[in-house]
């Protein structure tokens, strides 16, 4: 491949793409290169591009996600969604939300509601963070996993007035028990249409007779507390939206989600509980965003933009120092190896070994989320990682591979690959990924045995192509392939 | 321009409703996919199931006085096995037809259920299939089977020897798009559900192109993947239009005619649920059944609202003409007859 950019440059856009997307080829970069590295950002940010598998395919083919009941279902459409999209900040945000607004189907029992969430996600994921919030609050699925159903004037549950405080705006310390008390009041008549059945289908765990049924929204004028509350210092009959207003502009309501962001994009941060009592691990990048967020209006794109432009987002000490989560290992591996096949069960599987490694899509094991960090690696889920990684890239027919094929082809010198030059060429085809000595030398000590891959006829060719995907598959398996 | 023909006014009249999640096994359907009645009035519904309840993968078989009569063969690879079946049809000696979406094969089975042969090989040459995704009878006993990503119709022996073929890909007269389900009238004329190209194709018995009824939409005589049909005796085709989450009527000329958007009440299988589950009945009697829902897309309105047809995915004609239209969300189908 020519090569015109620099390595600087190379490096960063694949750093870029790494955090922002799901990782991209050493052709994806170079294309990312002609515009540059802020109309990159600015193309990201935008989510202009249309195309992801289409809902109707997927329905025709896989029955079960249409109803999308059931959690591997769920957690294939997903993982279609993911590995097809050209948007794939879209899918990031998503993930990223899924993680700060935890909801799990493990309680709704119907998946279909936490999808629709996601759904939410990627609509308002990216833009004001008021409209996100009061759309989080309508949340038919939000609502039932907080037992807002159950928040009644004159009888309230203080569950989602709690948490939309604590874990998903401003943060413990921020603060009173009385605020809590008085934005569980603003809340009240928030529910779903058919509460009862909803809660009592929920709790009972079945779909009979026809069934679930999938929640909406339903505002109880009359369930309403209409009574004065004083709200983080204000008074007034205070309604969800109401509060939601209040929330937004506190300072501490930016700095909450900058940090969280932080942790999602640039670095790994202590987990949310330590907050109150641990500075944030660089306080002038939470205030950089914190100052985008008021100067636009709260605008959670204006605050990636400034991030992914910012030199603590372009740091060299930043790459390659986050264990990538599951979903971002195994949707990365399946864009890779490209030509995700309608009908797939590669999707079940998939989203199946997200599970198996910790992250169950849909499925946060508590309403903190999932930490990440080195809680994604333990023996069993590097196993599941290896193991995984290295089946995506066996089939050397998938489209992205064949491509990869002939781009580490193209690093052949008179005809001949030296193990040296193969091993090089991988890891130079899949990022460029850099790698320790030991792990190159490894590799190179592998393809040693082969001699000099040569393509002088047809079978030569097809035996060479063999041994690069193999040499694909080991780069994939390296503890390097699983940093971001 | 054709001049519009003045129909007889046509209303069709709800029945019932046949029908219960069947994903822990017992009476009922699991995300069905297609359905064929027999002339005793045995009712064959194929279910595809999910991962979760693979032992409900099977073709179930009822009445449509709520009979519950057991499953045919399960889940697998063996002979008379299934893992993703997709379309039923009867021949002149009432063996069952089964084709499997999955495992590229069509299954056979004698009118006691006992498997008799399968035969299939996928790929696009004649006589081999892509995704068998509509099987019907035409009047010399042979099978038509839609050729879902072939793009095409090919007929076969009763013993799955190829006959002809018609059809390619494309949106011209003839072409198709993915085409899902298939329909023959009393006169032997075929139709074919053209999925992906929104509209109804009609040919004659050989395969010549005659007509194409509807475009892309969702106003009257539009159709969003319109995935089955029925044609009755006065040559109205009844059509799954299953991507607008409803059934439209059009007369023989294609002009529309009704629309159905479903009214599902419980059946008596489950009544028999809700009278033996206090909890849930009593919520059931604060219920409201249809409300107005605040989303625009059709299938997310079914997902919410019971009564209304989610996924529609085939009618099926008894005797009499009633017409059974089969939900793939709602393990069900309801039965209007016409007035």
């Amino acid at each position: 491949m020519t090569t015109v950019q620099s390595k600087q440059d190379v490096a960063l856009m694949a750093h870029l793409l790494r955090r922002a997307s799901f990782g991209a080829t050493r052709r994806e970069v170079e294309r990312r290169l002609e515009v540059g590295y802020e109309a990159t950002v600015e193309d990201l940010l935008e989510c202009s591009a249309s195309f992801s598998m289409p809902e109707d395919i997927i329905r025709r083919y896989h029955v079960d996600q249409s109803d999308l009941r059931s959690g591997p279902a769920a957690g294939a459409h997903w993982v279609y969604r993911m590995a097809t999209t050209e948007n794939p900040l879209e899918e990031k945000m998503a993930l990223f939300w899924h993680r700060v607004f935890a909801t799990a189907a493990t309680k709704l029992i119907q998946a279909r509601m936490v999808v629709n969430q996601v759904e939410m996600f990627r609509r308002y994921g990216l833009g004001n963070f008021r409209d996100l919030l009061v759309n989080l609050s309508r949340d038919p699925g939000m609502l039932m996993w907080l037992d807002n159903q159950d928040n009644h004037k004159g009888a309230i549950n203080e569950n989602y007035g709690r948490e939309i405080l604590e874990l998903f705006s401003m943060g413990v310390g921020n603060y009173t028990e009385e605020d809590i008390k008085e934005c569980a009041r603003a809340f009240t008549g928030w529910s779903v249409v058919n509460p009862d059945y909803m809660s009592i289908k929920m709790r009972n765990n079945t779909a009979r007779p026809y069934g679930y049924i999938a929640w909406q929204f339903n505002y109880d004028e009359d369930d309403h507390d209409h009574e004065n509350k004083q709200f983080l210092g204000e008074t007034g009959d205070f309604n969800g939206e109401d509060v939601v207003d209040i929330i937004c502009k506190q300072e501490a309501t930016p700095r909450f989600i900058a940090r969280h962001l932080y942790h999602f994009f640039v670095a790994d941060e202590a987990p949310v509980p330590q907050w109150p009592y641990e500075d944030p691990k660089d306080p002038e990048a939470i205030d950089i965003m914190t100052q985008a967020y008021f100067d636009s209006g709260y605008d959670i794109s204006e605050m990636l933009r400034v991030m992914f432009n910012s030199d603590f987002f372009k740091d060299e000490t930043a790459r390659f120092a986050r264990i990538k989560s599951p979903a971002e290992m195994v949707v990365g591996t399946l864009r890779l190896a490209g030509g995700l096949e309608l009908p797939s069960m590669e999707t079940y599987a998939a989203a199946g070994v997200c599970a198996q490694m910790g992250q169950a899509l849909y499925a946060p094991p508590s309403v903190e989320g999932w930490q990440g960090g080195s809680d994604w690696i333990n023996t069993g889920a590097y196993v599941h990682r290896v193991n995984f990684a290295s089946k995506a890239l066996g089939n050397p027919d998938k489209p992205g591979l064949r491509r990869l094929i002939d781009d580490i082809r193209d690093a052949a010198d008179d005809g001949a690959l030296s193990a040296e030059m193969l091993v090089d060429a991988c890891l130079d085809a899949i990022g460029p990924m850099p790698a320790l000595d030991s792990t190159r030398q490894g590799l190179i000590d592998y393809a040693t045995k082969w001699g000099a891959l040569r393509f002088d006829d047809d079978g030569a060719a097809a035996d060479a192509a063999q041994k690069i995907v193999t040499m694909l598959q080991l780069v994939v398996t390296t503890q390097e392939y699983q940093l971001t | 321009m054709a001049t519009q023909t003045i129909t007889k006014p046509f209303t069709l009249k709800y029945v019932d409703t046949i029908g219960f999640v069947a994903d822990q096994g017992g009476r009922g359907f699991h995300l069905p996919t297609d359905m064929v009645i027999r002339d005793d009035g045995r009712i064959f519904v194929a279910s595809r199931s999910n991962t979760t309840a693979l032992d409900i993968v099977g073709i179930q078989m009822t009445t449509v006085e709520h009979q519950f009569l057991g499953q045919l063969y399960g889940y697998g690879r063996g002979d008379g096995q299934m893992i993703w079946p997709s379309a039923v049809a009867l021949d002149s000696d009432n063996a069952l037809y089964m084709a499997d979406d999955f495992l590229q094969r069509i299954s056979v089975y004698d009118a006691e259920g006992n498997f008799v042969s399968k035969w299939g090989a996928v790929g696009a040459s004649d006589g081999e299939f892509d995704g068998p995704s509509g099987l019907a009878f035409d009047d010399a006993d042979n099978l038509l089977l839609v050729d879902h990503r072939n793009h095409r119709v090919q007929k076969f022996s009763k013993d799955g020897k190829y006959i002809s073929k018609f059809g390619s890909f494309g949106s011209g007269d003839g072409e198709f798009n993915l085409p899902w389900g298939i329909a023959l009238d009393s006169e032997g004329l075929i139709y074919i559900a053209d999925w992906r190209n929104d509209r109804i194709q009609k040919f004659t018995p050989g395969g010549e192109f005659i007509a194409a009824f509807g475009s892309s939409g969702d106003g009257e005589g539009q159709f969003n993947r319109p995935s089955g049909l029925a044609v009755d005796s006065d040559g109205n085709m009844y059509v799954a239009d299953w991507g607008n989450q409803r059934v439209q009527v059009l007369d023989a000329d294609g002009n529309f005619i009704a629309s159905l958007r479903g009214q599902a009440t419980l059946g008596e299988w489950a009544v028999e649920y809700l009278n033996a589950n206090a909890d849930e009945l009593d919520a059931r009697s604060r219920f409201v059944a249809e409300f107005e829902v605040d989303v625009d897309d059709p299938h997310e309105a079914s997902a919410r609202v019971e009564s209304y047809f989610w996924d529609p995915v085939t009618v099926a004609l008894d005797e009499q003409e009633r017409v059974y239209i089969l939900e793939t969300c709602r393990h069900r189908f309801q039965v209007y007859e016409k007035v």
